[in-house]
Parts: C-alpha cells; structure tokens; sequence
C-alpha cells in the first residue's frame, strides 16, 4: 500500500493545484464560486426526500460517469505504468485505445449478434493494441529508436486509420452522421446502473489491476521486467532477456489500453464515431503519477482523478467555465506531484513564517 | 622549537564532523594537520570516511561541525568553485574530465582564456598547457581528444588542470588505483617535484607500501574518526600496518602446491574481436585453464582484459576463434546459453553490470536463478523460497545488512561484491570468470572474498582471474598470462615472476615470451 | 534553356521556398532543443513553448494597435514578436525552476506544461476572444517579409528566394538560417558553447572544474526556450496571421526527434528538420491530388520513424563494414 506520507504529499499537490486552478477561474469567470463548486461537487449524485417522505435519487448519470471514467483511466494507468516498470516512458496508450475499440467494433459487426461476439470482441481489442503497443518496443530493441517519439507519431498514425477505417469501411451510411452502425446486442455489455453508462467493465478494471500485480510480483515473466528496468546491463549480464522483457512490458501496456478501447466501444458508446477524440490516452500519465508508478495504488488515483474530470463537464455546462481549466489544474497536478523538492520547501517556509510571527509576538 | 621555524600549517582541521541529511555519520572529531610542501597520506579501509574529508576540503560538502583552516585561515566552502580560489585542486579517484573534448579545452575549462565576444582563445589554451607540461614534466598532447587517451594519461591531464588554477594544495583520491607500476612511479616523483616546489599533497590510498615510498606524514582514519597519526620517519612497516587494520595484515589464502595434470576444463583459441569501429580489441588469444586452477591475467585496464571476459561470458560474439568448456563450444552463444553450460561471471564494474542498486537483496540474487526450480516453477517465483535462500546467503557470507529486503545499494562495497559471488558460485559453476573481485572492497571483506575463490577452485572449478591488483594475482592464480594491446605477451607459473617483472611486461616492455604456444609454462 | 527546364526548375524552386516555410517552426524549435540537450536538460515543452509565444505574439500585436493607435502600423508586430520571445522564454525558465530547484522530473514536467500551455491559451483565448477555435475576430500583425528587388522576372531564382506569390520570405525565415548559423557557431567557438557542452557531457567533470552547472542548465533551457519561441512567433506571425488552439500541432515533438535524428549536431538536426519540413509540403501537395486526407496526415509520423530506423540501420551498416575491414586485419595481420 501506498505510505501515508506520500499520499500525504499527493493530497498536498493536489490541493495546490486545485487553488491555483481557482485562482485561473477567478480570473476568467463572472461566477467562480459556483464555477469551483459546481467542479468539486459535479459527479455526486443528490438525494432528495420527496414530500411524500420517499428518496429519490438524482443525477445518476453523472455518478455513473464518475465511475465508467475512472475504469477508463485505470486501464490506460496501467498502459502507461507497465512499460514505466521497464523504464519504458511510452506515451502511446492513445493509439493503442484507438487501435483496441477499432478492433473491438469490426469484430463485433463481422460476427453480428451471435453470444460469442462478446468474448472475442474483448479478446480483439486486447490482441490488437498489444500489436500496436509492441511496435515503439521492437523499435526501441531492434534500432534504438526514442520510445516517447515513436509512441506520439505512432498515435497520430493509429488515430488516421480509426478515422479512416471508420470513414470508409465501417461507415453507415443511413446515420446522418461519420460513424459506423450500432454494434449488434450480444456484443455489447449492459448497464448494471439503471440510467447510466456503468457496466461490467467496471468490475474488470480491478480483475485487471490484480492480474498486473500478480503478473509482476509472482512471475518469472514480471521479474524480467522489473530487473530490465532496474539495470538493464546488469540484467543482460546475468542471462535475462532484455528485449524480450521490455517488448513484453510494451505489449502489456497496448493489451490493457485496448481493453480501455473495448470499454468504449463497447460498453460506452456502442458505435464508433469518426470523431472520437484522442487524448484519453495521455490522461494516463496523469494517473500513473499519482499513483507514483504503483501499480496497486491505480485505481484510487483513477476515481480521484475522474471526479476531476467529470466535476470540469458539470462546471462546463453550468457556468461559463470552459472545461479547458481542468487541462490547467491537470498540468498543476502533475508539476506538484512530480516536485519531489516542493513540500518540503513550502513546509519549510511555512515553519519560517509561523517562527518569525512566533518572535514577533513574543 | 621556536615559531619561527615551525613550518606554516597549510591543511588543518580541527573537530570536524560530517552527518548527511538521512543521519549517516561520515566522519566524526576528525583533527589532522599537513605542513606546507608536505607529501600526506590519508589512509583507510573503505567507508572510513577518507573520501568525505575530500570532498569537505574541496568544497563539494560541508562540515556540520567542526573547523577547516588552510594555510592558517578559517574557509567554509559552499561550492568547488570557493576551494580553487583559496588555492585547493582534487584529482578525484573516478577522472572528472568531459570525453569529447580536447586536452586543452579539459584543462582550462573553468578559466578559460577569452578572446573579444566571449570567444574561446584555442592557441592560448594551447600555449599555456604546454607551459604547463614543460613546468611539471607531465607528457601530453593538447589536441588530443580525450576520449581517446589511456587512464594513467587523463589521470595527468587532470592534475594539469589542478595546476593550471594555480593550486598550492593538490588533493589526490586514489591516484594510482588505475595505474600500472611504471605510470605509478611516474606520478611518484611528479608529486615529489610538485611538493619540493612548495605545494602542499594529500593522497588517499589503501596501499602500504605506496604510503611507504611517497608520504612524508601519514593520517589514519576508521569508522569515521582518526585512529593514529604519524610522521613517517617514526614508523616501519610493520608499525604502520598495525595502525591501519589494528592488526597485522591477513595472510593471503594458500596457494596449492600441486598442479592437478587433469586435461583442461576450459580451452580457448585463436581468440580474436573487433569492435565496431574497426578496430582489433583481442588477437590470437589462447588459453587452458584446468580443473582446480585459478589463472591469472594481468594486464592495465584497456589491454583486452574486458573484452576477455565478455566474450568468455556470452556477452559479445569473437570475431574470430571459440572457447571450450569440457569439449563443447559456449562463445558466440547468448549469456543465459553460456551460464546453462556451467559458466559464471563477477563483472568489473558491480554498480554497472554486477547489481540493480534499487532493487533488493533478494532480487539481486535471483537474478542468475529465477527460471528453475527450486526459486521458480512454472513461471510462477517461490517468494518464500527467494527470501529464505537470501537470508541464508546474508548468514553464510556474514553480510552486514538489515536483511534479504533491503535495497542492494544501500550496502557497502564489499557487502555488495560478497552478494555477487554468493550468487555466482551458488550452482557451483564449471568455469568463474571473476574481474576486479575485490576492487575498492576492504582487506576483511577482500579476504573472505579470496577465501571463496579458494573454496571453489578447490572444489574443481577453473577460474579465470582478471585483476588490475597485482598482489591479488600473485596470491591466487596457479599461473599467469600477461595482455598488452590484446595479445597475450607472457606467460608465467606461480611463483616463477614478481609485480616487477609483471609490471614490464604490462607496459610492452618485457620481452615476448607467449610465441602462440598455450602452455608455455609448467 | 528549355521551357520545360525552367518550368521543372519552378516547381523545384516552389517545393523548396515551401519547404523552407513549413520547416522554419521545426528549425527553431530544434536548435532549442540541441542546446538544451547538449547542455543535459531535454527539453519536451517545446511544444508548450511555442503555442504561448505564438499565442502571445498574436495577442499582444493586437492589443497594441488597440492600446496605442498612434503609433506607426510596423510598431506592432515588433511588440508581439518581443512578448512571444518573452513569453515562451518564461515558460521555458518555469520547465527549469521545477525541474533545478523542485526536482522534478524533467520529461514529466516537460508534458505538464505542454498541457498547462494548452489549457491555458484555450482558456484565455475563450476570454478575449468568445472563440475556443482561433482569434481570426482580432486584427493581428504579421512580421515583415524581406523581399529581393529586381528578382520578379528571374525564373527560378525569384521563386526561390521570394516564394511563390513574389512577396518574398517571412523575416523569421531569414532567423532561422541566421539562428542555424549562430548556434553552430557558438556551441563550437565560444566560452559559453564550450561550457553547456561540459556541463551536458559530465556534469561532474564540470563541478569539480568549478563551473556553475546549474546556472549553465538555466542557460541551456532558457536559450532552448527563446529559440524555440522564435519558431512559436513565427507560426502566429508569419506562417499564419492568427492564434488557432493547439497551433503547434506536434512540431516540438518533431522538433525533439529531429535533435536525435541530427545526431546532437547543430546541422544535422537543422536537416532533420528540413525533412520534416519537405514531408509537410509533401503532404499538402499528394492532399491535391485524390488521396485520402487520413493517408496524408499519416506522412510526417511514419517519415520519422522510418528515419529514425534508417538512421540506425545506417550507423550499423557503417560498423559492418568498418568491422569487417577490421576482421580482415586480425585475419592476417
């Protein structure tokens, strides 16, 4: 589990951030109080008692996006935090989540509604972004090629076949708009949240993140990753396949994020729109961050930074806040939290200032 | 003895104590005194705290108590840049020098000399290091790169850089550690003209005898404090070496008498690569080393020594010839194919290749074992198992640590290199190829170290000894070979050749007496 | 000399006076990244770097003919162009801060501030503006274009040199090759060029020689971050005449693969740069033609990995063959 103190110094950096994001809206709103408070208090639902003494819940649907984003954000946290094990910076959980629901769709629609859709739909989206993940790995072991230049550009590339695909292939054209046709029934997973977009998903996530732990404390497999980051010289040396290891971290990484391209296409959306925006990919370095690199401390930083999220579309749609100023509090987090020297500086200030005032009334 | 004649002070510390932020006290009421133009060696096994009064004296840390004086006044460094204004230069042990530059540009980096626009002055650099060559007598070309210079070389590219500050105290963190005799005797009397002109030395070292040929005042430290100071006209050999271990020297493990005449375990020939640029690293190198012996190489670091053992070790493919190990081939295979076949390695460099500091004891030591039972099976690692055999090996090897979770590079030198042996020689390996074993390791550690190596020779194992300490060889190995620019130039039994004769042929100086043959020597 | 000659001869001209436009961003922006790379410090808000000076620049050209509207029309320009240098330079002394005197990792804070540029320039483009997209609603300034008189009749050399439409090139353009040469210039020849590099190489070495590596690495980030603003300037000043949301679009991180594609040489970075520069004029030109935009798009990421890989493939085919030759000499000595 995480050390209290660290998570101390995340709440911290988070906490920070929230104030200086505060002091941005101040700056560009007429309302930023509700601005703030529409932010913090967005996706909680709202119990309400009704005349006649029954409760009534509201806003499921936000609550439901809380929790449908936070499993998003855990898959591709541990996108970004297997490679990391390898010390691997791979930036490519974007591409391989386009990669992953492009799979996951085709393969619905080629089999149509037959109860075997669903499994191999799930079973595409990991194959096909492991594919698109082990890529920036071979090119990083065969030619040494920078493995955070390779991910970006091979995200561009991964986001131009989806709409490609999409626009050409699996277009429906009786839609009205770019996308393809729904995805058959069986393929698709239900709600397990009246009135939201909760499904089972939301149970894989964890099943997930306990499989990457075990993968990595109890295998010989997950060791070889461990010891290829920790010194890969050493590792070589000592007769364990280098390469081999770090494509594997690679490869893992993609098969998680296309279970996040699954869950999008599949559970969330049920259909493809050429659209599609990219960047969910990149909010996973958000939250293997705050997770500082463990793997087990995934999901709490998901649910945490996902509150974030959807409290920003709820100040969205409420106030004039553009949802842009969560990209701002997003940057903040993550300077704050990666400012290994900023509490205790800022701790240490503070005890300056409390002794001088301390003098001063003495 | 009146004022007058008493020579200035020109180093004096007085009570000092360095404790590092995480509470690791370095060193602790540490007072000594160096007169002006004095030759002082500090002396110590390792983690005593030598390093740390350096670096103090250099501005690269700061006391947290006590006083610094240097020729008389009170100095508080902040920063390396403080210490050379007051006159100190270090030639630290690793050689701070930027590769890609030139000799010159080396040693006048920092106070370059300027032409108008903020310019660097080229010929003036020159000029003024062959100034500075021709004052000190240190032979180098300016427009070298360094990169492309030998160790001892850059070791005396970097005291030019101390000279050309103007440095009256040159501190020195084991100069000759990378040396061969020559080069060592060399620096000697290179240090001895320096002092008689008037600059002030303080030398680190661990060897006695260098302590003997060049101190003229010795200091020694333990466990962070000063144990015994003394001039050295008041002491013999003896006496000094019971001042540093508190004892007398341990005796080196007995060499064996007999030769076993069993055929060769391990067979090289024609042994010969070429690295990527081209050039030729090892030619025509043949080798047999037999069951039960240890063979020696000696040679100066950059001579083949280390592209030796990574062939031996699956780590690089021979351009030319193969190696044997009871009849089958094992070069040009990958290394975890050459360790199936018997086949284990102490790397030179522990922290680079030989240990992942960040992780565990118990990591470190799976590392050559994880994929068979009884630490794994069916790639799924027995944990319990991992941590019981570390704990195990951390007894057996009597390694201080606070146990089998503790982080490897938080241990001491010697703690860390006895891990890495355990480890290696734990499937009781054929073949052990071991590179600098006890490089920078105390005496303790380094005989318990030589007391395995024993161990496993007599156990039947061939062992290939690589070694820049030449002490080490003459105790340990049954036999000697010599590399020089990547051949084998000599050959010596045991016993039959003294560091002397070594150090010739080291340096291409001894006559060729290999001829090609593998055995010249019985 | 034949029509078609000259007429081949223009288009090469075009192709090339394009490809010096689209390339002059990712020029300024690599020389950045070289310095701060050579100096120790990777420098991944490049990126970042540019939308704020772009989107500075923009701004402050504006607000300067609104603020002051006597003053003479080629004042404003100038005034932008100094708040883009200044503003990409101070997100660039932040990358520094947090990474020399916070600790923070240097890739990490690199990307945050990449996503704090982008918010924040969306964000106060929204309150000036009421536009999320662009500031096409404000009147902004470009910066001068120097063009060659008495050229507009010679055939290939007048494309060349004054482009396409004969309104000659960008100042910024000329800024590019005359930063080109000042940085390779000065990295070799001066006192500060010989520093960085020490500092960059070993850090160690540079301490124990005295030299103050932490403010060399302020240095390295900071020129990183006035270069690179050049190239931001330019796309909001030059390239454009507006601020669009996410104008950089990639080109720092283009730009940082053009430092490793270069071989950490100031002119082999410029020509990686170049070549990314061709594959964007490459790009627009196949868009004219009937393929797909999506196979278009996909041009510029797959040139540069296909670089990258035959840039290595290169060096070890050099090593084959150098060790090869060296084989035949431990053959028969």
């Amino acid at each position: 589990m995480m050390p209290s103190r660290e998570g101390a110094r995340i709440a911290l950096a988070v906490a920070a951030a929230l104030a200086l994001g505060f002091a941005v809206m101040a700056c560009v709103s007429d309302q930023p109080w509700a601005a703030f408070r529409a932010l913090l208090t967005g996706p909680l639902p709202s119990i309400d008692h009704t005349a006649d003494g029954r409760v009534v819940v509201h806003r499921l649907v936000r609550f439901g996006a809380w929790l449908q984003d936070a499993t998003t954000l855990t898959l591709v946290g541990l996108a970004i935090a297997i490679p990391f094990r390898a010390r691997q910076f791979s930036l490519g959980a974007d591409g391989q989540l386009f990669m992953g629901a492009l799979a996951a769709a085709a393969v619905s629609l080629a089999l149509g509604d037959v109860p075997a859709a669903l499994p191999l739909a799930f079973l595409a989206a990991a194959a096909a972004a492991a594919t698109w993940g082990l890529l920036p790995g071979l090119l990083k072991t065969r030619f040494e090629a920078n493995e955070i230049v390779t991910t970006l550009m091979l995200n561009v590339v991964a986001v131009q076949i989806y709409r490609l695909v999409v626009g050409r292939v699996l277009n429906d054209p009786t839609a009205g708009f770019i996308t393809t046709p729904p995805l058959p029934d069986a393929a698709t997973l239900a709600p397990l949240i009246a009135r939201t977009t909760v499904t089972a998903m939301v149970l894989v996530a964890p099943v997930a993140v306990a499989a990457a732990l075990f993968l990595l404390r109890r295998t010989t497999l997950g060791y070889e990753i461990d010891l290829a980051g920790a010194n890969p010289w050493f590792a070589a040396r000592a007769g364990v396949p280098v390469a081999r290891a770090t494509m594997v971290a690679f490869a893992l990484g993609g098969a998680f994020a296309g279970l996040a391209g699954f869950h999008v296409s599949n559970a969330l959306l049920k259909r493809l729109p050429v659209d599609l925006t990219p960047g969910i990919g990149l909010e996973g370095i958000v939250v293997a961050l705050l997770a500082r690199g463990r793997v087990g401390a995934l999901p709490l930083a998901a649910l945490g930074y996902a509150y974030l999220r959807v409290g920003a579309q709820a100040m969205e749609r409420a106030t004039d806040v553009p949802r842009e100023v969560v990209l701002v509090i997003q940057a903040l987090i993550i300077l704050f939290v990666v400012s290994d020297r900023l509490a205790p500086l800022a701790l240490g200030l503070l005890r300056r200032v409390r002794a001088s005032m301390g003098r001063r009334t003495a | 003895m009146t004022p007058a004649i008493a020579p200035p002070l020109a180093i004096a510390l007085e009570d000092v104590e360095k404790r590092y932020p995480n509470g690791t006290l370095a060193n602790s009421g540490v007072s000594f005194t160096v007169a002006a133009g004095e030759i002082h060696a500090l002396v110590g096994e390792n983690g005593a705290g030598k390093s740390t009064v350096m670096k103090m004296l250099y501005g690269l840390e700061r006391p947290t108590a006590g006083i610094l004086r240097l020729h008389g006044r009170r100095v508080d460094f902040h920063h390396p840049g403080d210490a050379i204004a007051a006159g100190v230069g270090l030639v630290a042990q690793h050689l701070n020098l930027v590769p890609s530059l030139t000799v010159a540009e080396n040693v006048v980096l920092g106070h370059e000399p300027r032409r108008p626009g903020g310019r660097l002055d080229r010929t003036a650099a020159a000029v003024r290091v062959r100034e500075l060559v021709e004052q000190s007598g240190l032979a180098v070309d300016p427009a070298a790169t360094v990169a492309s210079l030998p160790v001892g070389v850059r070791q005396r590219v970097e005291i030019l850089k101390v000279l050309h500050r103007g440095a009256r105290i040159l501190l020195l963190d084991e100069p000759t550690a990378v040396l061969t005799p020559p080069e060592t005797a060399t620096l000697f009397a290179t240090l001895r003209q320096l002092a008689d002109a008037g600059r002030t030395i303080l030398v680190i070292t661990h060897k006695l005898d260098e302590v003997r040929a060049l101190a003229d005042g010795v200091t020694v430290l333990c466990q962070g404090r000063v144990t015994g100071s003394a001039r050295m006209a008041a002491l013999d050999e003896g006496a000094l070496s019971r001042l540093m271990v508190g004892g007398d020297v341990p005796a080196p493990p007995v060499r064996r008498a007999t030769r076993t005449h069993a055929p060769p375990r391990v067979v090289a020939r024609d042994l010969g690569y070429v690295d990527d640029d081209g050039a030729v690293r090892l030619r025509d190198v043949g080798l047999d080393v037999a069951p039960g012996e240890i063979l020696g190489i000696a040679g100066v670091e950059g001579n083949g020594q280390d592209v030796l053992a990574r062939l031996l070790s699956g780590a690089a493919v021979p351009s030319a010839g193969e190696a044997r190990l009871d009849g089958r081939v094992f070069t040009g295979l990958s290394p975890r194919a050459v360790r199936a076949q018997g086949v284990a390695v102490v790397t030179e460099d522990r922290l680079h290749d030989g240990a992942a500091p960040t992780l565990s004891i118990v990591d470190n030591l799976l590392a050559t074992r994880y994929t068979r039972p009884p630490l794994s099976r069916r790639g799924l690692i027995d944990r319990g198992a991992a941590r019981r055999w570390a704990q195990a090996v951390i007894d057996g090897f009597g390694v201080r640590a606070a146990g089998p979770h503790q982080p490897m590079g938080a241990l001491s030198g010697g703690n860390m290199q006895k891990l890495i042996l355990a480890r290696e020689i734990a499937d009781a390996p054929a073949f052990l190829i071991a590179s600098q074993p006890t490089r920078g390791v105390d005496i303790a550690a380094a005989s318990a170290l030589h007391a395995r190596l024993a161990a496993l020779r007599d156990q039947g194992a061939a062992i290939l000894l690589i070694s820049a300490d030449l002490d080490e060889l003459l105790a340990l190995s049954d036999r000697i070979a010599v590399l020089y620019r990547g051949r084998i130039v000599a050959r010596f039994a045991a016993g039959a050749v003294d560091a002397r004769t070594l150090g010739l042929h080291m340096t291409g100086l001894g006559p060729t007496v290999d001829g090609g043959d593998h055995d010249a020597v019985a | 000399m034949s029509l078609d000659l000259v007429a081949a001869g223009t288009v090469a001209a075009m192709m090339a006076a394009a490809t010096l436009r689209a390339a002059a961003p990712i020029i300024f922006a690599s020389l950045g990244g070289l310095i701060s790379e050579l100096a120790g410090c990777i420098n991944v808000a490049l990126e970042g770097v540019m939308l704020v000076a772009a989107f500075a620049g923009v701004i402050t050209s504006a607000y300067s003919a609104l603020w002051f509207p006597d003053a003479p029309l080629w004042l404003h320009p100038w005034l932008g162009c100094a708040a883009g240098l200044l503003a990409g330079t101070a997100l660039a002394g932040l990358l520094a801060v947090f990474h020399l005197e916070l600790g923070a990792d240097l890739i990490v804070a690199g990307i945050g501030l990449n996503i704090l540029a982008q918010g924040l320039t969306v964000l106060l483009m929204a309150h000036l503006t009421g536009d999320k997209g662009s500031t096409a609603s404000l009147t902004s300034f470009a910066l001068p274009s120097l063009r060659w008189a008495g050229l507009g009749d010679v055939p290939v050399l007048g494309v060349l040199l004054n482009g396409d439409g004969d309104a000659g090139h960008n100042v910024l353009v000329y800024g590019a090759m005359a930063a080109t040469g000042w940085v390779a210039w000065a990295l070799r020849h001066t006192v500060l060029g010989l520093r960085l590099r020490a500092a960059g190489e070993n850090a160690e070495a540079a301490l124990a020689a005295g030299l103050p590596v932490k403010r060399l690495r302020y240095a390295g980030l900071l020129l990183s971050g006035l270069l690179a603003s050049g190239g931001g300037v330019f796309l909001g000043m030059g390239y454009l005449t507006l601020f669009q949301a996410d104008m950089a679009a990639g080109r720092g991180y283009l730009a940082l693969a053009a430092v490793f594609l270069g071989g950490r040489r100031p002119l082999g970075t410029v020509a990686a740069a170049l070549v990314f520069g061709g594959a964007t004029v490459m790009a627009a030109r196949l868009g004219l033609l009937a393929v797909p935009s999506e196979v278009v798009f996909m041009i510029p990421p797959l040139v540069t990995i296909a670089a990258l890989v035959l840039v290595k493939q290169h060096q070890r085919l050099a090593a084959r063959r150098r060790a090869a030759a060296g084989r035949a000499a431990l053959i028969s000595p």
